[in-house]
Protein backbone atom coordinates (compact mmCIF):
# COMPACT_ATOMS: atom_id res chain seq x y z
CA UNK A 1 0.00 0.00 0.00
CA UNK A 2 1.05 3.37 -1.20
CA UNK A 3 2.10 6.11 1.48
CA UNK A 4 -1.16 8.55 2.23
CA UNK A 5 0.21 11.65 3.49
CA UNK A 6 3.28 10.77 5.57
CA UNK A 7 3.80 7.50 8.34
CA UNK A 8 3.37 4.02 6.95
CA UNK A 9 -0.45 3.92 5.94
CA UNK A 10 -2.33 1.79 7.06
CA UNK A 11 -1.60 -2.42 7.84
CA UNK A 12 -3.56 -4.43 4.93
CA UNK A 13 -4.24 -8.12 4.80
CA UNK A 14 -6.21 -9.60 2.18
CA UNK A 15 -4.99 -12.93 2.43
CA UNK A 16 -5.31 -14.70 6.04
CA UNK A 17 -2.15 -15.86 7.98
CA UNK A 18 -1.31 -18.59 9.95
CA UNK A 19 -1.73 -17.82 13.70
CA UNK A 20 -1.00 -21.14 15.29
CA UNK A 21 -0.37 -24.41 14.54
CA UNK A 22 -2.44 -27.36 16.00
CA UNK A 23 -0.80 -31.30 15.90
CA UNK A 24 1.32 -29.79 12.91
CA UNK A 25 -1.52 -28.13 10.91
CA UNK A 26 -1.34 -24.63 10.52
CA UNK A 27 -4.60 -22.86 11.68
CA UNK A 28 -5.39 -19.79 10.25
CA UNK A 29 -6.63 -16.89 11.52
CA UNK A 30 -10.17 -16.75 9.43
CA UNK A 31 -10.97 -20.32 9.99
CA UNK A 32 -10.23 -19.85 13.86
CA UNK A 33 -12.50 -17.34 14.01
CA UNK A 34 -15.15 -19.20 11.97
CA UNK A 35 -14.72 -21.71 14.46
CA UNK A 36 -16.22 -19.13 17.24
CA UNK A 37 -18.50 -17.72 15.23
CA UNK A 38 -20.07 -21.46 14.09
CA UNK A 39 -19.93 -22.44 18.04
CA UNK A 40 -21.91 -18.47 18.97
CA UNK A 41 -24.31 -18.77 15.99
CA UNK A 42 -25.84 -23.06 16.75
CA UNK A 43 -25.72 -21.76 20.87
CA UNK A 44 -28.01 -18.15 19.93
CA UNK A 45 -29.83 -20.41 16.96
CA UNK A 46 -30.45 -23.77 19.47
CA UNK A 47 -31.77 -20.86 22.41
CA UNK A 48 -33.89 -18.90 19.57
CA UNK A 49 -35.20 -22.42 18.99
CA UNK A 50 -36.45 -23.46 22.14
CA UNK A 51 -37.81 -20.01 23.18
CA UNK A 52 -39.70 -19.84 19.98
CA UNK A 53 -43.31 -20.46 20.89
CA UNK A 54 -46.63 -19.44 18.69
CA UNK A 55 -47.06 -16.64 20.76
CA UNK A 56 -45.35 -13.66 19.24
CA UNK A 57 -42.59 -12.59 22.10
CA UNK A 58 -40.16 -9.58 21.13
CA UNK A 59 -36.32 -9.07 20.62
CA UNK A 60 -33.78 -11.62 19.36
CA UNK A 61 -36.27 -14.31 19.11
CA UNK A 62 -38.50 -11.94 16.56
CA UNK A 63 -35.70 -11.48 14.88
CA UNK A 64 -34.36 -14.69 13.62
CA UNK A 65 -38.44 -15.66 12.96
CA UNK A 66 -38.32 -12.68 10.76
CA UNK A 67 -35.61 -13.84 8.97
CA UNK A 68 -36.67 -17.27 8.90
CA UNK A 69 -40.10 -16.73 7.01
CA UNK A 70 -38.56 -14.42 4.65
CA UNK A 71 -36.39 -16.88 3.18
CA UNK A 72 -38.99 -19.06 3.55
CA UNK A 73 -41.65 -17.20 1.61
CA UNK A 74 -39.00 -16.39 -1.25
CA UNK A 75 -37.63 -20.23 -1.87
CA UNK A 76 -41.39 -21.35 -1.29
CA UNK A 77 -42.59 -18.63 -4.32
CA UNK A 78 -39.91 -19.39 -6.22
CA UNK A 79 -40.97 -23.07 -6.94
CA UNK A 80 -43.54 -23.83 -8.92
CA UNK A 81 -44.15 -27.07 -6.75
CA UNK A 82 -44.88 -26.26 -2.88
CA UNK A 83 -43.73 -29.47 -1.73
CA UNK A 84 -40.36 -28.65 -3.24
CA UNK A 85 -40.02 -25.00 -2.01
CA UNK A 86 -41.00 -26.98 1.91
CA UNK A 87 -38.06 -29.93 1.21
CA UNK A 88 -35.44 -27.10 0.36
CA UNK A 89 -35.88 -24.10 2.23
CA UNK A 90 -33.83 -25.33 5.17
CA UNK A 91 -31.10 -25.25 3.70
CA UNK A 92 -31.38 -21.93 2.29
CA UNK A 93 -32.56 -20.20 5.74
CA UNK A 94 -29.16 -22.07 7.25
CA UNK A 95 -27.21 -20.64 4.60
CA UNK A 96 -28.38 -17.41 5.13
CA UNK A 97 -28.10 -17.03 9.17
CA UNK A 98 -24.39 -18.51 8.95
CA UNK A 99 -23.51 -16.28 6.33
CA UNK A 100 -25.60 -13.36 8.39
CA UNK A 101 -24.08 -14.03 11.37
CA UNK A 102 -20.52 -14.28 10.22
CA UNK A 103 -20.45 -10.95 8.70
CA UNK A 104 -21.42 -9.04 11.31
CA UNK A 105 -19.68 -11.11 13.61
CA UNK A 106 -16.51 -9.66 11.45
CA UNK A 107 -17.62 -6.20 12.07
CA UNK A 108 -16.83 -7.05 15.85
CA UNK A 109 -13.84 -4.52 17.00
CA UNK A 110 -11.77 -7.10 18.31
CA UNK A 111 -11.79 -8.72 14.46
CA UNK A 112 -9.03 -7.26 12.61
CA UNK A 113 -5.77 -5.71 13.08
CA UNK A 114 -6.47 -4.41 17.32
CA UNK A 115 -5.18 -7.86 18.42
CA UNK A 116 -1.91 -9.29 16.88
CA UNK A 117 -0.44 -12.70 16.79
CA UNK A 118 2.28 -13.97 15.00
CA UNK A 119 2.57 -11.10 12.95
CA UNK A 120 -0.87 -11.21 11.83
CA UNK A 121 -4.61 -10.21 13.28
CA UNK A 122 -5.25 -12.49 15.62
CA UNK A 123 -8.67 -12.84 14.69
CA UNK A 124 -10.59 -12.30 10.89
CA UNK A 125 -14.05 -12.71 9.15
CA UNK A 126 -15.02 -16.00 7.78
CA UNK A 127 -16.31 -14.65 5.36
CA UNK A 128 -13.30 -12.48 4.85
CA UNK A 129 -11.31 -15.50 3.26
CA UNK A 130 -11.92 -17.00 -0.01
CA UNK A 131 -11.16 -20.66 0.99
CA UNK A 132 -14.28 -20.16 3.22
CA UNK A 133 -16.76 -18.88 0.52
CA UNK A 134 -15.36 -20.81 -2.07
CA UNK A 135 -16.03 -23.61 0.40
CA UNK A 136 -19.76 -22.47 0.73
CA UNK A 137 -20.31 -22.12 -2.60
CA UNK A 138 -18.88 -25.21 -3.98
CA UNK A 139 -20.91 -26.88 -1.33
CA UNK A 140 -24.23 -24.83 -2.52
CA UNK A 141 -23.55 -25.49 -6.36
CA UNK A 142 -23.02 -29.42 -5.34
CA UNK A 143 -26.41 -29.42 -3.34
CA UNK A 144 -27.82 -27.93 -6.32
CA UNK A 145 -26.78 -30.11 -8.96
CA UNK A 146 -27.22 -33.58 -7.13
CA UNK A 147 -30.95 -31.85 -6.33
CA UNK A 148 -31.70 -31.16 -10.14
CA UNK A 149 -30.58 -34.47 -11.01
CA UNK A 150 -32.63 -36.03 -8.69
CA UNK A 151 -35.63 -33.83 -9.55
CA UNK A 152 -35.40 -33.88 -13.16
CA UNK A 153 -35.34 -37.88 -12.92
CA UNK A 154 -31.45 -38.92 -13.76
CA UNK A 155 -28.51 -37.55 -15.40
CA UNK A 156 -29.88 -37.67 -18.79
CA UNK A 157 -32.66 -35.69 -18.52
CA UNK A 158 -30.62 -32.96 -16.58
CA UNK A 159 -28.35 -32.89 -19.32
CA UNK A 160 -30.89 -32.44 -22.33
CA UNK A 161 -32.17 -29.59 -20.52
CA UNK A 162 -29.23 -27.69 -21.61
CA UNK A 163 -30.16 -28.59 -25.39
CA UNK A 164 -33.42 -26.77 -26.05
CA UNK A 165 -34.80 -30.21 -26.87
CA UNK A 166 -32.38 -31.83 -29.65
CA UNK A 167 -28.98 -31.70 -29.29
CA UNK A 168 -28.97 -32.70 -32.84
CA UNK A 169 -29.19 -28.78 -34.22
CA UNK A 170 -25.93 -27.31 -34.42
CA UNK A 171 -27.69 -23.77 -33.15
CA UNK A 172 -29.01 -25.62 -29.78
CA UNK A 173 -25.67 -27.98 -29.53
CA UNK A 174 -23.28 -24.39 -28.99
CA UNK A 175 -26.06 -22.83 -26.54
CA UNK A 176 -25.93 -25.91 -24.45
CA UNK A 177 -22.24 -25.91 -24.01
CA UNK A 178 -22.75 -22.32 -23.24
CA UNK A 179 -25.04 -22.34 -20.90
CA UNK A 180 -22.85 -25.63 -19.22
CA UNK A 181 -20.02 -23.08 -19.04
CA UNK A 182 -21.74 -20.50 -17.45
CA UNK A 183 -23.41 -22.80 -14.89
CA UNK A 184 -19.67 -23.73 -13.89
CA UNK A 185 -18.47 -19.68 -13.53
CA UNK A 186 -21.67 -19.77 -10.69
CA UNK A 187 -19.43 -20.83 -8.31
CA UNK A 188 -16.40 -18.38 -8.94
CA UNK A 189 -18.76 -15.39 -9.07
CA UNK A 190 -21.14 -16.54 -5.86
CA UNK A 191 -18.07 -17.35 -4.20
CA UNK A 192 -16.28 -14.06 -5.20
CA UNK A 193 -18.86 -11.59 -4.52
CA UNK A 194 -19.40 -12.77 -0.86
CA UNK A 195 -15.46 -12.33 -0.31
CA UNK A 196 -14.83 -9.20 -2.44
CA UNK A 197 -17.63 -7.60 -0.22
CA UNK A 198 -16.44 -8.44 3.15
CA UNK A 199 -12.70 -7.93 2.52
CA UNK A 200 -13.02 -4.76 0.97
CA UNK A 201 -15.36 -3.84 3.69
CA UNK A 202 -12.76 -4.39 6.10
CA UNK A 203 -10.26 -2.54 4.04
CA UNK A 204 -12.36 0.67 3.85
CA UNK A 205 -13.16 0.74 7.62
CA UNK A 206 -9.49 -0.26 8.12
CA UNK A 207 -8.20 2.98 5.49
CA UNK A 208 -10.76 5.46 7.10
CA UNK A 209 -10.10 4.56 10.66
CA UNK A 210 -6.33 4.94 9.94
CA UNK A 211 -7.13 8.81 8.24
CA UNK A 212 -8.80 9.49 11.36
CA UNK A 213 -6.05 8.88 13.92
CA UNK A 214 -7.19 9.81 17.22
CA UNK A 215 -10.88 10.51 16.18
CA UNK A 216 -11.14 7.17 14.30
CA UNK A 217 -14.44 5.54 16.25
CA UNK A 218 -15.82 8.49 14.39
CA UNK A 219 -14.46 8.68 11.56
CA UNK A 220 -14.88 4.88 10.43
CA UNK A 221 -18.48 4.64 12.20
CA UNK A 222 -20.09 5.67 8.92
CA UNK A 223 -18.96 2.69 7.18
CA UNK A 224 -19.25 0.31 9.59
CA UNK A 225 -22.90 1.00 9.35
CA UNK A 226 -23.08 0.64 5.55
CA UNK A 227 -20.71 -2.69 6.45
CA UNK A 228 -24.07 -3.92 8.28
CA UNK A 229 -26.14 -3.26 5.69
CA UNK A 230 -24.03 -4.76 2.88
CA UNK A 231 -23.35 -7.53 5.16
CA UNK A 232 -26.99 -8.73 5.01
CA UNK A 233 -27.42 -7.84 1.59
CA UNK A 234 -24.72 -10.04 0.81
CA UNK A 235 -26.40 -12.44 2.81
CA UNK A 236 -29.92 -12.28 0.69
CA UNK A 237 -28.11 -11.99 -2.21
CA UNK A 238 -26.25 -15.27 -1.70
CA UNK A 239 -29.15 -17.19 -0.33
CA UNK A 240 -31.68 -15.63 -3.27
CA UNK A 241 -28.97 -16.39 -6.45
CA UNK A 242 -28.39 -20.17 -5.15
CA UNK A 243 -32.10 -20.45 -4.31
CA UNK A 244 -32.58 -19.24 -8.10
CA UNK A 245 -30.34 -21.41 -9.79
CA UNK A 246 -31.84 -24.74 -8.21
CA UNK A 247 -35.46 -23.18 -8.86
CA UNK A 248 -34.48 -22.84 -12.31
CA UNK A 249 -33.48 -25.74 -12.93
CA UNK A 250 -36.01 -27.57 -11.29
CA UNK A 251 -38.69 -25.95 -12.75
CA UNK A 252 -37.50 -26.61 -15.98
CA UNK A 253 -36.95 -29.78 -15.81
CA UNK A 254 -41.18 -29.72 -14.34
CA UNK A 255 -42.04 -28.28 -17.50
CA UNK A 256 -40.60 -31.31 -19.88
CA UNK A 257 -42.28 -33.76 -17.80
CA UNK A 258 -45.76 -32.46 -17.20
CA UNK A 259 -47.40 -29.24 -19.09
CA UNK A 260 -48.58 -27.76 -16.05
CA UNK A 261 -47.29 -24.88 -17.88
CA UNK A 262 -50.01 -24.09 -20.24
CA UNK A 263 -52.32 -24.57 -18.16
CA UNK A 264 -51.40 -21.44 -15.56
CA UNK A 265 -51.11 -19.20 -18.64
CA UNK A 266 -54.36 -20.43 -19.70
CA UNK A 267 -55.99 -19.42 -16.67
CA UNK A 268 -53.95 -16.77 -15.93
CA UNK A 269 -55.41 -15.24 -19.15
CA UNK A 270 -59.39 -16.00 -18.59
CA UNK A 271 -59.43 -14.27 -15.06
CA UNK A 272 -57.59 -11.52 -16.78
CA UNK A 273 -60.65 -11.10 -19.01
CA UNK A 274 -63.08 -11.04 -16.07
CA UNK A 275 -61.46 -8.60 -14.76
CA UNK A 276 -61.62 -6.77 -18.26
CA UNK B 1 10.29 7.52 -6.03
CA UNK B 2 11.75 6.25 -9.41
CA UNK B 3 9.67 6.02 -12.32
CA UNK B 4 8.36 2.49 -11.84
CA UNK B 5 6.75 3.19 -8.44
CA UNK B 6 5.04 6.46 -9.92
CA UNK B 7 3.89 4.01 -13.24
CA UNK B 8 2.41 2.17 -10.62
CA UNK B 9 0.09 4.12 -8.62
CA UNK B 10 -0.68 5.29 -11.85
CA UNK B 11 -1.37 2.31 -13.03
CA UNK B 12 -4.10 2.04 -9.58
CA UNK B 13 -5.89 4.79 -10.05
CA UNK B 14 -6.99 4.08 -13.47
CA UNK B 15 -7.39 0.60 -12.73
CA UNK B 16 -9.66 2.08 -9.78
CA UNK B 17 -10.92 4.93 -12.17
CA UNK B 18 -11.80 3.14 -15.32
CA UNK B 19 -12.87 0.05 -13.23
CA UNK B 20 -15.62 2.38 -11.68
CA UNK B 21 -17.14 3.87 -14.56
CA UNK B 22 -18.99 1.09 -15.89
CA UNK B 23 -20.46 -0.50 -12.73
CA UNK B 24 -21.38 3.30 -11.58
CA UNK B 25 -23.39 3.73 -14.77
CA UNK B 26 -24.63 -0.07 -14.25
CA UNK B 27 -26.69 1.13 -10.90
CA UNK B 28 -27.48 4.61 -11.50
CA UNK B 29 -29.55 2.61 -14.80
CA UNK B 30 -31.09 -0.29 -12.15
CA UNK B 31 -31.96 2.67 -9.86
CA UNK B 32 -33.15 4.84 -12.47
CA UNK B 33 -35.08 2.47 -13.94
CA UNK B 34 -36.76 1.46 -10.68
CA UNK B 35 -37.80 4.51 -9.82
CA UNK B 36 -39.48 4.91 -13.40
CA UNK B 37 -41.43 1.97 -13.47
CA UNK B 38 -42.40 2.58 -9.53
CA UNK B 39 -43.01 6.61 -10.61
CA UNK B 40 -45.63 5.02 -13.30
CA UNK B 41 -46.95 2.18 -11.44
CA UNK B 42 -46.82 2.37 -7.70
CA UNK B 43 -47.52 -1.45 -7.00
CA UNK B 44 -43.71 -2.13 -8.58
CA UNK B 45 -42.14 -0.83 -5.33
CA UNK B 46 -42.42 -4.71 -4.42
CA UNK B 47 -39.70 -5.58 -6.57
CA UNK B 48 -36.69 -3.57 -4.95
CA UNK B 49 -35.38 -6.98 -3.37
CA UNK B 50 -35.20 -8.36 -7.23
CA UNK B 51 -33.61 -4.69 -8.48
CA UNK B 52 -30.66 -5.10 -5.34
CA UNK B 53 -30.37 -8.71 -6.66
CA UNK B 54 -29.29 -6.83 -9.85
CA UNK B 55 -26.91 -4.05 -8.38
CA UNK B 56 -25.19 -6.89 -6.69
CA UNK B 57 -24.64 -8.60 -9.84
CA UNK B 58 -23.13 -5.52 -11.60
CA UNK B 59 -21.01 -4.18 -8.47
CA UNK B 60 -19.25 -7.49 -8.63
CA UNK B 61 -17.20 -6.18 -11.37
CA UNK B 62 -16.26 -2.88 -9.57
CA UNK B 63 -15.09 -5.16 -6.76
CA UNK B 64 -12.78 -7.14 -8.94
CA UNK B 65 -11.32 -3.83 -10.61
CA UNK B 66 -10.51 -2.88 -6.61
CA UNK B 67 -9.33 -6.23 -5.98
CA UNK B 68 -6.81 -5.88 -8.65
CA UNK B 69 -5.09 -2.82 -7.20
CA UNK B 70 -3.27 -5.89 -4.51
CA UNK B 71 -1.73 -7.49 -7.17
CA UNK B 72 -0.43 -4.83 -9.28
Amino acid sequence: MSTFYFGSGPIIHVAPGDVMTLLGIPITNSILYGWISLILIAIVLIYVRHKAKLKPIGGLVQFIEIGVSFITDFVHSSFDDPNLGKKYSPYFVTLFFFILFNNWLGLLPIVGEGIVSNGYPLFRPFTGDLNATFGMALITMIVVYASSIKESGGFRNYIMHFFVGSPKNPLFLIIGFLEMLTDLTRVISLSLRLFLNVAIGEIVIAVFSYLGHFLAPVSALPFTLIELFIGALQAYIFTVLSSMYLAIAVNHAADHVGKQRSGHIKKGHKSLVGEN
Amino acid sequence: MTVADALNIVAKGLMIGGGFIGPGIGIGLIGGNYLQAVGRNPEASKFLGQALIFVAIVELFGLLAFASIFIV
